[in-house]
């Protein structure tokens, strides 16, 4: 197959996917489920510290919310568990072995 | 330039709210981002996707002033802002709202409120742990201005922890409660006062409100012990069976408790209306209940007769005692070819587990040439076989080791050890299980294939140990605290106690709490 044959193949697989991670519900679970393990492992509030020291640093009235995104997602990637990682993945295998019609 | 991400309202949102008000942001977000219905996921699903770049990710906005979707990676959503001067857009993953032109969020006040009135209505329903954070009213923000001290429970802290004085035999009553204040999903709901107390007349009779009481007694940071009269005195006159200052079993006082509870929850004071717990959704319920799948097979038709009811707990033989069982079932349960064994009263009990128990449990069973059944399916008396099995599982479940034996002949105490893990692992038990297969002959590792296992998961929280004969006896707890911190309890002394120490007791109740709850 030709790398832009599969491009496509691999867009479409994905679109189909998500949809049927919306239609169902499914995306709204595993984000929940993925929120209250980041909170658990106390992610959400190492995060939160280091987005008070950005502001703190930069000054409220100097930064915008897209500037914070940019200025915390490296260290917000890195300091997600790989038992996080690894059991929504899972979850997600799960959910996908379970449709029959993707 | 512009608005920051701090500051107030920005013009246009100012604007907004001026002439057309808040309902179009509101409607989009009851149909795009907290949907209300599977209809609504549906739409969607379908129409989720830039008009421009036909991307499903990169953050999808919607334009407020016209029917448009467009990402924000590829900055489609923000062009489009500036090309039609269409301001605002609402983000579809978390609903805030996003000015091209003043290029930031916007917070204001009034936005914010519509965002959780939608979100808390689109999760209305689901489980009470869910998944609305908690909005302080004002008079909230004002009692946390005052009262600056956070109280936190952290490694080496002593809240939630507070003895309980003897007033006379009751130990039973103390260690379940023990059990009870550190029930997590309890603790939740009672600390962040969700008792709505339906006794009119009688709140002061209420025993879930003693329990809110209670509650605000052990997170309060006192530490001397806590005298409970007042629990005691709701329980005698609630449950008169218990009544007395005699020792008491305390598996009886827990469900005992549970149903006072479950019928106070629901504001009842007539004791002779029982409530189906199958269809009750009080805390009681939420927490404890599950459903136990009854299949009663016809042996001459093959036909399954299921059944399934709720349980609040499940009572766990310890295992025929050898002089007693047939061979029969000796053989087929291996007995013979176990391990150690322990002579208590020259009777002989192999030591096991709970795993081991939960098989015996789940086995089906010969019901026997006395006891024949009317098929519904051949609508003859046969012989059958009956299985039980795990159709829903509680959030937190209780097992009850019997190690009371009351017959005709004889009353005495098993005093077996039960080896129990601090986490458990309940899919060999369900109901979808074991259907049609031989679970046991594999073992847990490969059983379980499934990437969602963890679903079914079970940490322990605390055991209920009795020391002592069947006719005088004593109840001490352990309680789990803080993640891995373990204490042990007896009455109004409270010792730090070792994993070792609880896995090695005699436990007697053993409560486990799911390590994941779903929200349906
Ligand atoms: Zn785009
Ligand atoms: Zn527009
Ligand atoms: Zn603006
Ligand atoms: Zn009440
Ligand atoms: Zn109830
Ligand atoms: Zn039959």
């Amino acid at each position: 197959m030709a790398d832009s044959e599969r491009r496509i193949k691999d867009a479409q697989m994905r679109a189909t996917i998500n949809q049927k991670l919306v239609e169902t519900g499914e995306r709204e679970r595993l984000k929940e489920v993925l929120r209250t393990k980041l909170i658990e492992c106390g992610w959400r509030d190492q995060l939160k510290a280091h987005c008070k020291d950005v502001v703190k640093q930069k000054g409220l009235e100097h930064i915008t919310v897209d500037e914070l995104v940019a200025e915390i997602t490296p260290k917000g990637r890195a300091l997600v568990p790989d038992s996080v990682k690894k059991e929504l993945l899972q979850r997600i295998r799960h959910f996908l072995a379970q449709q029959s019609n993707i | 330039m512009g608005t920051r991400a701090g500051g107030s309202s920005c013009p246009h949102v100012v604007a907004l709210k001026e002439s057309r008000g808040l309902d179009t942001f509101r409607i989009i977000l009851s149909n795009f981002v907290y949907c209300r219905s599977p209809r609504a996921r549906r739409l969607k699903a379908q129409s989720c996707i830039c008009h421009d770049c036909a991307t499903t990710a990169d953050r999808l906005h919607c334009c407020l002033d016209c029917v448009y979707f467009g990402c924000y990676g590829n900055q489609h959503i923000q062009e489009h802002a500036k090309s039609h001067r269409h301001h605002l857009a609402l983000d579809l993953s978390y609903g805030v709202l996003l000015c091209g032109t003043c290029g930031d969020y916007v917070y204001d006040e009034d936005v914010n409120k519509v965002i959780h009135e939608e979100k808390y209505r689109a999760t209305q329903g689901t489980h009470a742990n869910g998944t609305v954070a908690w909005q302080p009213s004002s008079n909230e923000l004002n009692l946390l201005q005052h009262n600056p001290k956070r109280r936190k429970i952290t490694h080496n802290s002593t809240i939630g922890l507070r003895g309980l004085i003897n007033l006379g035999n009751t130990c039973f009553m103390n260690c379940i409660v023990q059990a009870l204040m550190h029930t997590p999903f309890l603790r939740d709901f009672f600390l962040s006062d969700k008792h709505e107390c339906l006794m009119m007349q009688s709140q002061n009779h209420c025993l879930v409100c003693e329990m809110s009481r209670l509650f605000q007694e052990f997170y309060s940071g006192c530490r001397s012990p806590h005298v409970p009269f007042k629990l005691l005195h709701l329980v005698w006159t609630h449950a008169r069976h218990l009544a007395g200052y005699e020792q008491q079993d305390a598996h009886e006082f827990f469900i005992a408790a549970l149903d006072v509870l479950h019928r106070h929850c629901k504001g009842d004071t007539d004791y002779s209306n029982h409530h189906n717990p199958h269809h009750c959704n009080c805390i009681i319920d939420q927490v404890f209940t599950g459903g136990l799948q009854s299949d009663v097979t016809c042996q001459a038709c093959l036909g399954v007769s299921t059944t399934v009811d709720p349980f609040w707990d499940i009572s766990l033989d310890l295992g025929t005692s050898i002089a007693q069982a047939d061979s029969q079932d000796i053989l087929t349960a291996g007995f013979l070819t176990a391990g150690a064994s322990a002579i208590t009263n020259g009777i002989s009990y192999t030591s096991t587990s709970l795993t081991d128990c939960l098989k015996r449990f789940t086995r089906p069973e010969h019901l026997g040439s006395s006891a024949k059944i009317k098929c519904s399916h051949c609508h003859s008396y046969q012989e059958s076989t009956k299985q039980l099995t795990m159709k829903k599982l509680p959030v937190v479940a209780c097992f009850h080791l019997k190690r009371f034996e009351h017959s005709t002949k004889f009353r005495r105490k098993i005093s077996t050890f039960v080896s129990f893990p601090v986490e458990l692992d309940l899919t060999p038990f369900m109901a979808h299980r074991r259907n049609g297969l031989d679970t046991f002959s594999i073992s847990p590792g490969e059983m379980c294939p499934t990437p969602a296992s963890n679903e079914n998961r079970y940490s322990l929280f605390a055991v209920v140990n009795h020391r002592g004969s069947i006719d005088s006896g004593h109840y001490t707890c352990f309680i789990r605290q803080h993640r891995d911190q373990w204490f042990r309890c007896e009455d109004d002394i409270i010792t730090k106690a070792t994993v070792a120490d609880v896995v090695n007791s005699e436990g007697y109740l053993l409560f486990y709490h799911k390590q994941l709850v779903e929200y349906e």
